[in-house]
C-alpha cells in the first residue's frame, strides 16, 4: 500500500517540473541546481485514492554531503520502505552520472520507478538510449518522459504501484561507476556529430575572454530591455489607463465628497492645484495603486520576463563560474549570484534561495549584503520614477554607492567572521530553450504572488498612515528623530515618516518623499538610505527565520550603522 | 610521468585523474559526481586570478574553485 511518493533525482533534472505534472501544484522551476530549497508537497489520484508526493532537493548521492541532500536522506526514511513509492527522475541527456544514484537507491532496498527525464532533448543531443534493455538490466520500471511537454508522464502514474523494493549488496561508489560504465556501454550509442552552435556558445561562455564579453553584453542588455519593457508599459499602458480612465472616474466620484474632511483625506488625500495628482496625493484610491499598478508592476514584469528567461535558458551557473573570483574576496563563492539576482526582484526569495550556500558564514555574509546592499525592484521602479527625470546620473550614483557598499562589507565581513567559506564545486548545466509556455507559466506565478504579497500591504499600509497623518500623531516620533534626519543626513523632518515607513514597503517609503518637494539631491540621499537602511517586514520576517534571533540581530545591527554612515558622509560630501 | 595538478595544465587539456587530496570529504563528494580516480576529464577553462577551473568529465561540465582543482592531481595521456 503506498503511503507516499517521493521524487528523487541529481540536481537539475526537472524533479519539479515532474512533480507539476503529476500534481497540478505550480513551483518554480530554474535551469540551474538548487531551485528547490522548500520541500513542495502535492496530491495526486491513484486508484481513486489521493496519495502525497513530495518534492526533494537534489541530490548526486544517497550519501549526504550538502545540507540539501541530508535533508532528502531523512525524509527518505521516515516511513517504512513498503509504504513508499520512490520515483527516480534521470536526466537522459546524462544517464551515466544520473544512474549512481540510481543503483544506490535500489541497493538500499527502495521501491524505485526510473522516470528517464528530457527525452527530446537527449535525441537532438544525439543520444540515444534502449530504455527496454535498462529495464531489464536495473530490474525496475523505466519509462521515458518529457515533462516539459508531458510526454509520458500517464505512463509513469499508471505504472508507480509496479514499485517493489529488492534490496542487493552495497557496493562502493568506485565499483558502483565500473557497473554503471558496463551498463551505459549496452543501453546508450551516442551519435557522432560535430560541435554544434549551442555548444560552442556553452563553452565561450565559460572561458575568460569569450565569458566576460558575453557576460557584459548580457547584463548590459538585460538591463536595457528591463528598462524598455517597464516603460514601454508605463507609458502605453498603466500611465493611459490611470490618466485618462480612472482619473476622471475618481474626480466625478470624489467631486461629492468634501475635501479635506476625514474620508476624503483618507481616501483621495490632498488634491494638488484642484486635481488628483497620483504622485503626491497620498490617497487610498490615488497613490497607493499608482505606485503599486502603475509605476512597480510593470518593472516586475519586465525584470522577471528577463530573469526567468536567463533562469531557464542556463545562463545563470555561467555568471556564477566569471564571478567567483570577485566573490571569493566577500567570503562567498560564484553560486551566490543566484540568490543577489532573485534579490534584485525581491529580498525575500533572495534571502531564502541562500540556502544553495553551503555554510553558515556565507548564509550570513549573503543575507546582510542582500538585504543592504540589492534593492528590490519595487524600490528600483521607484528610484527610476523619481530620480529618472533628474537624468542617469542620479540613478547610476545610487547603484554605483550600493555596489560599492557591498564590496566594501563583503570584504570587511570576510575578515571579521570566523570560519572559512567552502569551495565553489559547481554542476553547469547545458543551454536549454524550453517553450514559451514555461516561462509565461513561471512569469504569470511571480507576478501574482508579487501582487498577493504586496497589494494589501499597500492599500493597508497607506490607510494606516494617512489615519495616523490626520490625527497628527507622527509628529511626535518626527520630532525625537528630527535633529538626526535634519542634522546628520540634510533632509526635512517629514522625511522621517518616509524613512519609517520604509519598515512597511520600500516602494511606499519613496512614494511618501514625493511630495515633500525635495532637491535632486535630497531625494538621491533618502532613496538611497531606503534602500541600505531597515529591511522591509517581510524581509525582516526571512531574516530571522534564516538567521536566528542573533544573526538577525548583528544583521540588523550592520544596517543601522552603515545607513547613519553612509546618509552622514552622502550628505557632507554632496549638500554642503 | 609527471604528476600535476587542474590548475597547472592547460585548457582543452585531455588527462587522467591519479589522485584526489584534501579529505574523503572532497573526494566523495567528487565521486557521487561522476569524478573520481582513473577517470578522463578535460579541461575547458581557467578564469584567471586563482578563478574557477571548468572541466567535463563524460557529458558532465563542472566549475571548481581554484582550491579544489589544486587538490585534483591528473597526469597528460
Amino acid at each position: 500500500m503506498i503511503k507516499k511518493i517521493y521524487l528523487i533525482g541529481n540536481p537539475n533534472v526537472g524533479k519539479s517540473v515532474v512533480f507539476s505534472r503529476l500534481t497540478g501544484v505550480q513551483v518554480i522551476s530554474s535551469n540551474y541546481p538548487g531551485t528547490t530549497v522548500e520541500i513542495a508537497k502535492g496530491y495526486l489520484s491513484l486508484d481513486n485514492q489521493k496519495i502525497e508526493v513530495v518534492d526533494l532537493p537534489g541530490a548526486y548521492s544517497l550519501d549526504p554531503s550538502s545540507a540539501a541532500e541530508e535533508v532528502a536522506v531523512s525524509l527518505l526514511k521516515e516511513l517504512p520502505k513498503e509504504e513508499i513509492a520512490v520515483i527516480n527522475i534521470v536526466d537522459s541527456t546524462n544517464l551515466e552520472r544520473n544512474l549512481l544514484l540510481t543503483l544506490q537507491l535500489i541497493e538500499h532496498g527502495f521501491p524505485v520507478v526510473v522516470c528517464m527525464n528530457m527525452c527530446d532533448d537527449a535525441g537532438h543531443r544525439g543520444v540515444h538510449i534502449d530504455f527496454v534493455k535498462l529495464e531489464d538490466l536495473l530490474k525496475v520500471p523505466v519509462i521515458p518522459t518529457c515533462a516539459l511537454t508531458g510526454v509520458g508522464i500517464k505512463l509513469l502514474t499508471e505504472r508507480i504501484k509496479e514499485a517493489v523494493s529488492a534490496p542487493n549488496e552495497r557496493i562502493t561508489h568506485q565499483a558502483r561507476w565500473v557497473e554503471i560504465g558496463k551498463i551505459i556501454e549496452k543501453v546508450q550509442y551516442l551519435e557522432h556529430r560535430h560541435h554544434t552552435f549551442r555548444e560552442i556558445m556553452e563553452d565561450a561562455s565559460v572561458r575568460p575572454v569569450t565569458g566576460l564579453l558575453m557576460a557584459g553584453a548580457i547584463i548590459y542588455a538585460a538591463f536595457k530591455i528591463v528598462r524598455f519593457i517597464g516603460e514601454g508599459i508605463i507609458n502605453h499602458i498603466t500611465d493611459p489607463v490611470f490618466i485618462n480612465i480612472y482619473q476622471p472616474l475618481l474626480e466625478k466620484l470624489s467631486s461629492r465628497w468634501q475635501e479635506k474632511s476625514f474620508w476624503f483625506h483618507l481616501l483621495i488625500g490632498d488634491l494638488i492645484d484642484g486635481r488628483i495628482d497620483f504622485k503626491q496625493s497620498l490617497g487610498v484610491l490615488t497613490t497607493a495603486p499608482y505606485i503599486e499598478l502603475g509605476m512597480v508592476l510593470p518593472y516586475v514584469v519586465s525584470f522577471y520576463f528577463i530573469l526567468s528567461l536567463l533562469e531557464d535558458i542556463g545562463y545563470l551557473p555561467r555568471l556564477a563560474v566569471l564571478l567567483d573570483n570577485l566573490l571569493h574576496r566577500l567570503g562567498l563563492h560564484g553560486y551566490a549570484v543566484i540568490p543577489v539576482l532573485l534579490g534584485f526582484g525581491c529580498n525575500v526569495p533572495g534571502i531564502l534561495s541562500t540556502r544553495v550556500l553551503e555554510s553558515k558564514r556565507e548564509r550570513f555574509i549573503a543575507a546582510t549584503i542582500i538585504s543592504i546592499g540589492v534593492p528590490c525592484v519595487p524600490l528600483q521602479a521607484m528610484i527610476f520614477g523619481l530620480l529618472g527625470k533628474f537624468g542617469g546620473f542620479y540613478v547610476s550614483g545610487v547603484y554605483l554607492v550600493l555596489f560599492s557598499l557591498v564590496i566594501i562589507l563583503g570584504i570587511i565581513l570576510n575578515r571579521l567572521l570566523s570560519g572559512y567559506s567552502p569551495e565553489f564545486l559547481l554542476e553547469i548545466p547545458p543551454y536549454r530553450f524550453p517553450p514559451l509556455f514555461m516561462l509565461w507559466k513561471k512569469l504569470y506565478f511571480r507576478i501574482k504572488g508579487f501582487l498577493i504579497e504586496a497589494m494589501p500591504v499597500v492599500l493597508l499600509g497607506v490607510l494606516f498612515i494617512n489615519i495616523l497623518l490626520y490625527f497628527k500623531l507622527f509628529d511626535f516620533v518626527t520630532s525625537i528623530f528630527a535633529p538626526i534626519v535634519n542634522g546628520l543626513f540634510g533632509l526635512p523632518k517629514e522625511a522621517v515618516v518616509a524613512l519609517a515607513i520604509g519598515f512597511l514597503r520600500k516602494d511606499v517609503a519613496v512614494g511618501m518623499l514625493m511630495p515633500l518637494g525635495l532637491s535632486p539631491n535630497q531625494l538621491f540621499i533618502g532613496a538611497t538610505l531606503l534602500a541600505i537602511s531597515f529591511p522591509c517586514v517581510a524581509t525582516f520576517v526571512v531574516l530571522a527565520k534564516e538567521l536566528g534571533f542573533k544573526g538577525l540581530i548583528k544583521s540588523t545591527s550592520i544596517m543601522l550603522g552603515i545607513s547613519v554612515i553612509v546618509g552622514a558622509l552622502l550628505h557632507f560630501t554632496i549638500l554642503r | 610521468m609527471k604528476k600535476l595538478s587542474l590548475v597547472q595544465i592547460k585548457a582543452n587539456e585531455k588527462v587522467r585523474i591519479l589522485e584526489i587530496l584534501g579529505g574523503s570529504n572532497l573526494e566523495c563528494k567528487l565521486l557521487s559526481m561522476g569524478v573520481y580516480k582513473g577517470k578522463h576529464v578535460v579541461k575547458l577553462s581557467h578564469i584567471g586570478l586563482r578563478g574557477p577551473v571548468v572541466i567535463k568529465a563524460g557529458r558532465t561540465i563542472l566549475a571548481l574553485g581554484h582550491g579544489v582543482a589544486e587538490k585534483i592531481i591528473v597526469e597528460r595521456e
